[in-house]
């Protein structure tokens, strides 16, 4: 199994003021390069950055590209990922994805990993006047063309439903062969069956227990060898999950120094998907962390559980029950003590049971909520010092179990698991 | 070739899977998303429970919404509304997942 770090660049309001302080954005952006050099020396195989808008508080990452080229001067290894650009043509006009695309992939020696994905949130699509109905459909038909722009010479030009452009040569063309591995992020399950028919990595963000994980890795790489109609030239077969880590000498200063955060990641992320908080969010306006902060410790993700009870599944329930619907269960679970959360041995243990279930990458929710960079750099070295060694040792007997999987599959295959 | 599909019991229900398989193949996704709908509205209409209190939002609500929904019509009974004729290939697997995984979780 493989190791990544995950970024949304939190940042919470100040509880006791109306907008953040002057430097608070420079110092994040700051600090995530220090936290993401770290872990490239340590060894950590990916980071992936994601693309927000709007988002404030939750997620500042609106150019993942100019953060992921400046990490890609940093480091040496470390694979930089999107996670994931966002492919509706009205947020970014494909011939740019592809010229950003391979303009990183060249500056960075070929490391790049192609995350796609559509949104969800009323805050984003609203913005940019992207309809619900109509993202995967807009998401697949960017996707489709921003590969033919990396591969074509000259890319033959379109007319489809929601882009058209002419011929043109678009350069440069990325350093990766025929092109750099390809994601899709998978909030719920049947995008991860979409993602292995598509011969594409799935971004899992389902805070998937190890069973489930199990059994999505069966049926992912049946799909890959059976029913796949790749949507590149090489195919990606790959599964990635996200976690919350935290992991110190103790499980108490584990805990004490990493709940907050997973729930303030919990609870700013429903805040913004509840179409009832999200669609009415006043921009500048609302502090959401003294909203968060200021809620009964057991309520901490109150507002978003009341919202949704009797329409995420709660079925009337409390908050403490697990919910039915899968990303309102994704956004439960990341508020819960995860199995990463705790000391070395305890992280040991759960990623095992990940390792079991053949789960090509984990990907840690490091940086979070008002967590100090110090906490995280901590965290991240004990991790990479403590944690990763005994399954990079490991990982041979995955790459066998993974050519096992793949055995007559042939498409080519572009991928860095 | 078929793989979860098999673990569908009813076997006319099957067989509309295995059709939707085939149409997938065969780049019909329209026909993808009306197997896999109306599958999921029989599901529904078998199991009238899943249509009371709470779980009616759970499985109307999450129907997913991209060019076909599910409402209830004025009878309380569930229909599918296309809001466009045509659908690309991850929008049919999308249906198509969706409806097999509740059915099997069903017991159908």
């Amino acid at each position: 199994m493989k190791f990544g770090l995950f970024y949304e660049h939190q940042i919470p309001r100040p509880r006791d003021k109306e907008q953040w302080d002057p430097d608070a954005e420079h110092k994040m952006m700051k600090d995530a390069l220090d936290q993401i050099e770290l872990a490239d020396q340590l060894g950590f195989d990916y980071i992936f950055e994601v693309e927000h808008h709007f988002l404030e508080e939750y997620s500042h990452s609106s150019a993942p590209e100019v953060f992921l080229a400046a990490a890609s001067q940093r480091t040496k290894n470390i694979r930089l990922g999107h996670g994931i650009t966002l492919m509706p043509p009205r947020y970014n006009h494909p011939a740019r994805v592809a010229e950003r695309i391979a303009t990183l992939d060249l500056v960075s020696d070929g490391r790049v990993e192609f995350g796609t994905g559509e949104s969800a949130s009323e805050m984003e699509m609203g913005g940019f006047g992207v309809r619900r109905e109509e993202k995967k459909q807009m998401w697949e038909e960017a996707t489709r063309e921003v590969i033919k722009m990396m591969t074509q010479t000259p890319y033959k030009g379109t007319e489809g439903e929601y882009f058209g452009m002419p011929s043109r040569n678009v350069v440069p063309k990325p350093l990766q062969k025929p092109h750099p591995p390809l994601w899709v992020a998978s909030s719920r399950r049947e995008t991860t069956m979409v993602a292995a028919r598509l011969g594409m990595g799935s971004l899992g963000f389902a805070f998937e227990t190890p069973d489930e994980a199990k059994e999505r890795a069966d049926e992912y790489f049946r799909l890959v060898r059976e029913e796949c109609y790749p949507i590149g030239e090489a195919i990606n077969p790959a599964l990635a999950a996200v976690t919350i880590l935290s992991c110190f000498e103790d499980d108490e200063e584990a805990i004490a120094k990493g709940m907050e955060g997973a729930q303030f990641f919990a609870y700013s992320l429903a805040y913004y998907y509840n179409p009832f908080t999200g669609g009415s969010h006043k921009p500048g306006e609302k502090n959401i962390y003294k909203g968060f902060i200021e809620a009964p410790e057991d309520e901490r993700w109150g507002p978003f559980g009341e919202a949704f009870r009797g329409f995420g599944g709660f079925g009337g329930g409390t908050a403490k029950e697990e919910p039915e619907d899968e990303v309102t269960r994704a956004l439960w679970r990341a508020a819960q003590r995860g199995g990463c959360v705790g000391t070395p041995d305890f992280v040991k243990d759960t990623l095992r049971k990940y390792e079991d279930s053949h789960l090509d990458v984990m990907i840690f929710v490091a940086q979070c909520g008002a967590r100090s960079h110090e906490d995280v750099m901590d965290s991240i070295y004990r991790t990479g010092t403590k944690v990763i060694p005994e399954f990079k040792e490991r990982h041979e007997e995955h790459q066998n179990w993974r050519a096992e999987q793949l055995a007559g599959v042939d498409h080519q295959i572009n991928s860095t698991i | 070739m078929s793989g979860k599909v098999d673990r569908i019991q009813d076997e006319a229900l099957r067989g509309s899977f295995a059709d939707a398989q085939a149409a997938l193949k065969a780049g019909d996704y329209r026909k993808v998303v009306e197997l896999s709908s109306a599958a999921y509205v029989e599901l529904l209409r078998r199991k009238p429970e899943m249509l009371q209190g709470q779980q009616q939002f759970m499985n109307v609500i999450f129907f997913p919404r991209l060019g076909a929904h599910l409402v209830l019509n004025n009878d309380g009974q569930p229909e599918i509304v296309w809001d466009r004729e045509k659908f690309s290939f991850s929008e049919a697997v999308t249906y198509f997942e969706f409806a097999v995984d509740r059915l099997i979780k069903a017991g159908l």
